[in-house]
């Protein structure tokens, strides 16, 4: 989508973006001749379907689904509290949270819950990237 | 360029000239066409290991898809190659159990994820290995009871991210176990790209034919090659009287316009190990074993004919 402010005839920039409200994001764009501002206020079937794609609107992600930035938050909750991560809340080196980066993101917090329950299992204090050598080599790969 | 009121000028009297959509590069600042192309290209990066993407698909449901997946799998495994399987089936994984890799985690390696793999060497994506079942996948959304609108979109966003964030490494083979629904084929064909190579999975019966008739017409409007079909389900193996018995009408009046790669009878012995994940090559007496093998060097045959014209479209699909 693109804005064109007509009395200028000039492609507007994008300004801001305020996160989501209410299933809606406000998208805050400029003529860069005149200065006028509009804001495309999205309804949430919009805000979804660009969330569905994985772009990124500005500057930030155009994520609607809370901070896990998981879609399947609820699951990976139910998991938790099922006794199937620690839910102790372990430690991760920095070099151990850019490695998780390599995961799918909706996946990430499934292999946190994963690799935790191994440190714990193993009685590891912290995740560090030998943590998950260990764990490449326990599970086999 | 086309012409809009001029400011002030309600009734429209006077036009002046505007931009059109097409006289403006960017989009002002999000750049969403350029993420959604660096996506396929980073996913084609990803691949480029991969010398054979192989789709197992049918159109209809409860042909023995994934199961055939698994076993070809297995096959292909055993005439020395290295293979991977991508369950693209995400609300009803099934590699997962059939591979007996229901209890793994994902770990982030230095190059994406390592993909799980089960102890004859081959390796399985699936959703069932990241959520044990009974766990139904619940997409969260703002736009509640609207699920219908954005499913699709977001269930091949998350395929994409999976095929872009696993450390396949060198695969002579990527099998990709896809889920029923004919017209979801073609979307499947558009997101492997061109170079991906169908095969197609029936049973003796006309309802089953004739949805997969329909795979092969709406497959025959994309550039993608199909191989031909397997017939699954070909009779029964009983074992009190060591035949193959027969499970649907011997006649029938849907003729698939493919080769037939072979056909492979239904044994209840095999059901029952699959249940446990325990591959077919770990039983080689099976009566579906010889079958498989069959298909699976046919399929070797069939892809290595057209490798020079694979790695052509492969190329072009890097670009």
């Amino acid at each position: 989508m693109k804005f064109l402010c007509v009395s200028c005839d000039e492609a507007m920039k994008l300004m801001n973006v305020d996160p989501p409200e209410d299933g809606s994001l406000t998208i805050v764009y400029r003529c860069s001749s005149c200065a006028h501002e509009i804001a495309m206020l999205t309804n949430p079937y919009e805000t979804q379907m660009v969330s569905s794609l994985g772009v990124k609107i500005g500057n930030e992600p155009a994520d609607t689904e809370g901070a896990s930035k998981c879609p399947f938050s609820s699951v990976v909750q139910d998991m938790a509290t099922g006794g199937e991560g620690s839910g102790a809340g372990f430690p991760w080196t920095p070099d151990a949270i850019t490695r998780l980066s390599n995961i799918p993101e909706f996946a990430r917090p499934m292999a946190k819950i994963g690799i935790e329950k191994f440190a714990q299992d193993n009685g590891l204090a912290q995740i560090d990237a030998q943590v998950l050598e260990r764990a490449k080599d326990f599970f086999g790969m | 360029m086309r012409t809009s009121p001029a400011l002030g000028c309600t009734d429209g009297s006077v036009e002046v000239a505007v931009k059109s959509y097409g006289d403006i590069v960017g989009d002002g600042g999000s750049a969403v066409l350029e993420q959604i192309r660096a996506q396929q290209e980073y996913l084609a990066q990803n691949l480029s290991g991969v010398r054979n993407l192989l789709v197992v698909g049918s159109g209809k449901g409860g042909v023995g898809k994934s199961t055939m997946t698994m076993q070809l799998a297995c096959a292909l495994r055993e005439l020395g190659n290295a293979v991977s399987i991508l369950d693209a089936d995400l609300n009803g994984p099934s590699q997962a159990r059939l591979g007996a890799l229901q209890n793994q985690i994902l770990i982030p390696g230095e190059n994406g994820a390592p993909v799980p793999t089960t102890r004859n060497g081959i390796g399985v994506v699936s959703m069932g290995t990241l959520f044990p079942e009974p766990h139904a996948l619940e997409f969260e959304s703002v736009a509640s009871g609207s699920s219908h609108t954005w499913r699709a979109t977001k269930e091949f966003t998350i395929l994409n991210q999976l095929l872009a964030c696993m450390d396949w490494g060198k695969l002579d083979y990527l099998l990709v176990d896809l889920p029923p629904g004919v017209e979801r084929i073609v979307q499947y064909a558009e997101l492997l790209g061109p170079a991906a190579q169908f095969v197609l999975v029936t049973i003796p019966s006309d309802m089953a034919r004739g949805v997969v008739a329909r795979s092969i017409d709406a497959l025959g409007k994309t550039p993608n090659r199909i191989l031909g079909y397997i017939e699954n389900m070909a009779g029964y193996y009983c074992s009190d009287c060591e035949r193959v018995r027969p499970l649907f009408p011997s006649q029938s009046e849907v003729k698939l316009d493919l080769p037939c790669l072979g056909s492979v009878p239904f044994d209840p012995e095999l059901a029952a190990l699959c249940d446990r994940g325990i591959s077919i090559s770990d039983e080689p007496a099976l009566c579906s074993w010889q079958p498989v093998r069959r298909i699976a060097d046919e399929i070797c045959q069939r892809v290595s004919e057209c490798a020079s014209s694979t790695e052509d479209a492969l190329t072009e699909e890097r670009r």
